[in-house]
């Protein structure tokens, strides 16, 4: 195994020239220190960039909430600027594991680490959140929505690293929310099933509605066929059969030790009419 | 009755307390415990890395062993390593010895080993349902009165499961094992519940090469419940025979997903029930049980297990025509073992849940059906032993008034017509033997010692380990209390095979109420001798000390027990423990939370009551887990391999609890240990089915299992 620890983010670049291929960034270790245990990763170099303070930290600027990809849970969580502008993004993540690996765990390492259950994703896919990917040279920006690409792939290159993650000062203004995560205890689980939604209601119609679900497929995403059929209905019109129908084009739930597919869909199912009734 | 804080809570909280993995000695190298990964076949062959020289690896599989291959305590059935047949998976293959950790791990996930593999049954229910499978050992009560069922009868039949549970101590299973040459002695240091059993395995393996063995217990035990009963008997045995070759001391200390995957887990059960109930009177007039376990591989602890699981499986009722059996049942998984309550949880699940079964039959009130058939003052159990007292029914009946129970049953029902989330309230109760089982302490003989010091301290000798729960604490307080002498002049030593005489295994809820009733006893022995106040009386006959004091266990000769018959006294001595548990369903993620337990237990007079709560604190969460959340075997994914999966109950998950000791008729302390992990399942079942109609025979009531219950129905 190569540990680099570089000195600054230059030094960081500059020595990632020098490795070519897949390679690891540890920051808080929540993941990737069990990974190493279990020998999963074995010979890829590990860069240290917990020091990069650069990385940390959330600002406003312009219209725009800017997490750098270091900041922790905890950090997210006390963070006055989040309270208020991002309440509900704020709030959902209370419950993220536990006291101990909200102090650690970073919101970059998060998203890099792209389980299809990252608690973090569904929230980040309706509030339209934007990823900032830096290299020595050049940084670009893309939507998490486009970020992934199949089961822990994404469009992020071997040489970039995540910068910040981006989310627009009103994403969650006027809009009525939700979130749940379904896991095996209160604390410390991975979720069986996730979901977020956001939606704008005129009198029973719903006029705009994002949802997104997180462990029911292969990485998390939004359920767009569900979100075309629910807009601008009257929310009595809303058909069982067909909710259930169209979440089927959505979702792709599997078995496994920790739940089973049916569940996973019937519950999903249940949390969609749960958002929608709530309001 | 006084709370002195423990022991050895100063020493855990600032870290210096030492456990196994802290202990290092000069020249010490690592051991592994090479498992198989085949559930039942032939070793065809063994293939080493060839990147590894093998000179620098010690090695040893069954043609090491120079004494006998069989791990003789609890039953000698289960060799130490495998010969050539693998009867399940994780059995354990050969050690391996290395100074460098790493290397070794490197080394051992390179060893490549072809099977002939042969059929293998390790599907649970696959295993439980079929009655060939059977192995020996069956256990019958016969206590049919030729009563023939009236056809106003009303008949009652189920069949109950429960799963597997593992014991998740904090600290893995480790040993240190060292070869003394020139005296042909071997030192084991390690973390178990059983020093003695311990050094009656290593004494098997090593055979004639050497001469003496001697087993200390490291100074802290992270946790056991059962799990550290007889495994740790294996472990010593390869670390024996390892420091034996390498002549080096051997530490192995098994990484957490060795751990779960190779050591024993409580059995997975198969309760059949069938009553018949009076109508008129709702008394229950014939009781017949088929009582199943899945024993694994080997039968172990098994046969025990069996006959306290059956002689706690009629429950705290009053029945007189009764029928059970109980039988083990063999399939090709790690042999399972003791885990708090040893039969009793699987036994008081199936009871307790008939129970409302048949309330649910008659249309009444469980409690009702309960309290026309609890076991009263000179009533008689079904081995027929008669009770002395009212305990069960003033455990049931403070518990009810504590909890409302009458009210909410109401309320509950009105309340679960308006809303779509559902509540319930539910009840058990229960009962535990303290103690081994029948003749059992009659055969251990326990001893123990003291030794007063010129100093007039008090030292202990006890075979007993603190593995957490606080006994050496609680055994000093009973000395310190009996002998008038200030606790912090009494102590309990560090158990060691060399000094500590053989007072029985660290099981059975029998330490404070065997152990620690004995040492009052030689404790009031020793005070009559100095007839006042023993600093003084050290001081003025100086010269006597320091002196040793040794005590017998001595069976009361009334005790009775027929072991053919499985008739007579079953237990000297009974905890009674009753409980209401509140539930909360959330409907639309099919998701059961316990909110609030009630629970009143009568186990004599606590010694130390802060601990004795703890001990029921602890209990009644891991019942909760038990009953919610913990399975450790899935269908087409098989068993799990750490806890990322098996899910145990966190802080946030912890219910309210209301814990209150009443004492009935013992003025002493009784067993405790085990009783609260034996009731709570069923009365969080109980509230499930009051909360929502719906009766499911199995736990753990997973969302996923109450999923498929009502879509299985629908």
């Amino acid at each position: 195994m190569k540990f680099i620890k570089p000195s600054s983010l230059p030094d960081l670049f500059d020595r990632l020239q020098n490795y070519e291929g897949r390679k690891f960034f540890l920051a808080g270790g929540s993941d990737i220190n069990i990974q190493i245990k279990n020998r999963m990763i074995r010979d890829e170099p590990i860069f240290y960039i917990n020091h990069l303070d650069e990385l940390r930290g959330i600002q406003v600027v312009d219209d725009t909430v800017i997490i750098g990809a270091l900041t922790s849970y905890a950090d997210i969580i006390s963070s006055p600027i989040l309270k208020e502008k991002l309440p509900f993004f704020r709030n959902s993540l209370k419950l993220f594991a536990s006291p101990l690996l909200q102090s650690v765990a970073t919101i970059g390492g998060n998203i890099a680490n792209s389980s299809p259950t990252a608690d973090i994703l569904p929230l980040l896919l309706v509030l339209d959140a934007e990823v900032r990917l830096l290299t020595r040279s050049k940084l670009r920006f893309i939507p998490i929505n486009e970020f992934y690409t199949g089961y822990k792939e994404y469009v992020m290159k071997t040489n970039e690293i995540i910068g910040s993650v981006h989310i627009n000062i009103d994403a969650e203004k006027n809009w009525l929310a939700y979130y749940r995560k379904v896991g095996s205890r209160q604390s410390l689980t991975i979720a069986k099933l996730a979901l977020a939604g956001i939606m704008k209601l005129k009198e029973n119609s719903i006029t705009a509605i994002k949802i997104a679900a997180g462990a029911l497929n292969e990485y998390p995403r939004r359920l767009t066929t569900t979100e075309n059929y629910l807009k601008s209905k009257r929310k009595e019109d809303i058909a069982d059969k067909e909710l259930k129908e169209v979440l089927t084009e959505d979702i792709t739930p599997i078995t496994d030790l920790r739940s089973d597919k049916n569940y996973r869909f019937d519950v999903c199912l249940n949390l969609i009419k749960e958002f929608i009734n709530s309001y | 009755m006084r709370s002195p804080r423990k022991v050895d809570a100063r020493s855990k909280i600032n870290g210096s307390h030492k456990f196994i993995d802290d202990y290092i000695f000069p020249d010490m190298i690592y051991g592994y415990l090479y498992y198989a990964r085949c559930h039942h076949g032939y070793i065809r062959k063994i293939t080493f890395p060839e990147e590894f020289d093998l000179k620098n690896f010690i090695i040893i599989d069954y043609k090491d062993i120079p004494g006998r291959n069989i791990v003789p305590e609890p039953e000698p059935d289960q060799p130490f390593l495998v010969e050539n047949e693998v009867y399940h998976y994780g059995q354990i293959i050969m050690g391996i010895a290395h100074p460098n950790k790493a290397i070794l791990k490197q080394f051992v996930e390179k060893i490549e080993i072809e099977y002939e593999e042969l059929t293998a049954l390790t599907d649970i229910k696959e295993c439980l349902e079929d009655e060939s499978n059977a192995f020996g050992r069956e256990i019958i009560i016969d206590q049919r009165q030729s009563l023939e069922p009236r056809s106003e009868w009303i008949k009652t039949s189920a069949v109950y499961y429960t799963a597997h549970q593992e014991q998740a101590y904090l600290e893995t299973q480790g040993m240190i094992a060292i070869y003394n040459q020139d005296q042909r002695s071997i030192y084991v240091l390690g973390t178990m519940q059983c020093p003695y059993f311990v050094k009656e395995a290593v004494e098997m393996i090593m055979g004639d090469k050497i001469t003496e063995v001697v087993i200390e217990t490291a100074e802290g035990i992270g946790g056991a419940f059962g799990g550290k009963e007889d495994f740790p008997n294996i472990l010593a045995g390869v670390a024996s025979l390892l420091a034996y070759k390498a002549e080096k001391p051997v530490k192995i200390v098994l990484e957490r997903s060795d751990d779960i995957v190779i050591t024993t887990k409580r059995h997975p059960s198969r309760v059949e029930i069938e009553t018949y109930t009076d109508p008129v009177t709702n008394k229950i007039r014939k009781l017949k049980i088929d009582y199943r376990l899945d024993a694994g591989g080997y039968l172990t602890l098994s046969p025990v297990v069996l006959s306290r699981g059956v002689l706690h499986s009629f429950g705290g009722y009053n029945i007189r025509d009764v029928f059970i059996h109980g039988r083990l049942l063999r399939s090709n998984t790690p042999s399972n073992g003791a885990f708090r309550g040893f039969g009793a949880p699987q036994a008081f699940f199936a009871i307790e849940s008939h129970i409302d079964k048949i309330a649910g039959d008659l249309k009444i009130d469980p409690l009702e059906l309960r309290m026309k058939n609890i076991l009263q003052k000179d009533d008689r159990m079904p081995t027929t032993q008669i009770i002395r007292e009212d305990h069960i029914l003033d455990c049931l009946n403070r518990v009810i008034e504590k909890s409302d129970y009458k009210q909410k049953y109401i309320e509950f029902q009105e309340y679960n017509q308006h809303h779509d989330n559902k509540k319930g309230i539910g009840i058990s109760i229960c009962f535990h033997g303290g103690g081994y089982t029948g003749n059992g302490e009659k055969v251990l003989q326990s001893k123990v010692k003291m030794t007063i010091e010129k100093d007039a301290a008090v030292n202990i000798y006890v075979a007993n380990t603190d593995m957490g729960q606080g006994a050496h604490t609680t055994l000093a307080q009973m000395v310190s209390e009996t002998l008038d002498h200030p606790l912090n002049k009494t102590r309990v030593v560090i158990p060691n095979t060399s000094k500590t005489p053989n007072s029985g295994p660290t099981v059975a809820s029998r330490t404070i109420y065997i152990i620690g009733n004995l040492l009052c006893d030689l404790s009031l022995q020793i005070k009559k001798e100095i007839q006042g106040n023993l600093d003084e009386y050290v001081r003025s006959h100086n010269t006597l000390f320091p002196k040793e004091y040794s005590r017998c266990f001595t069976p009361d000769p009334t005790v009775v027990f027929d072991d053919k018959t499985y008739l007579g006294t079953g237990y000297k001595d009974y905890s009674w423990a009753a409980c209401v548990c509140e539930v909360f369903y959330q409907t639309s993620i099919f998701k059961l939370d316990l909110k609030k337990i009630w629970t009143v237990l009568d186990i004599g007079i606590p010694v130390n009551p802060k601990i004795a709560e703890g001990q029921v604190e602890g209990g009644l969460l891991q019942a909760m887990g038990y009953a919610l959340t913990e399975y450790f075997y899935k269908p087409d994914f098989g068993r799990m391999h750490g806890f990322t999966d098996y899910i145990l109950p966190t802080t946030l998950d912890t219910p309210e609890m209301d814990i209150e000791f009443i004492h009935t008729d013992s003025d002493f302390a009784k067993g405790l240990g085990e009783i609260p992990m034996n009731y709570p399942a069923p009365a969080i079942r109980n509230a499930f089915h009051h909360a929502t109609g719906i009766f499911i025979d199995e736990i753990p009531l997973t969302p996923e299992r109450i999923y498929e219950n009502i879509k299985g129905k629908s």
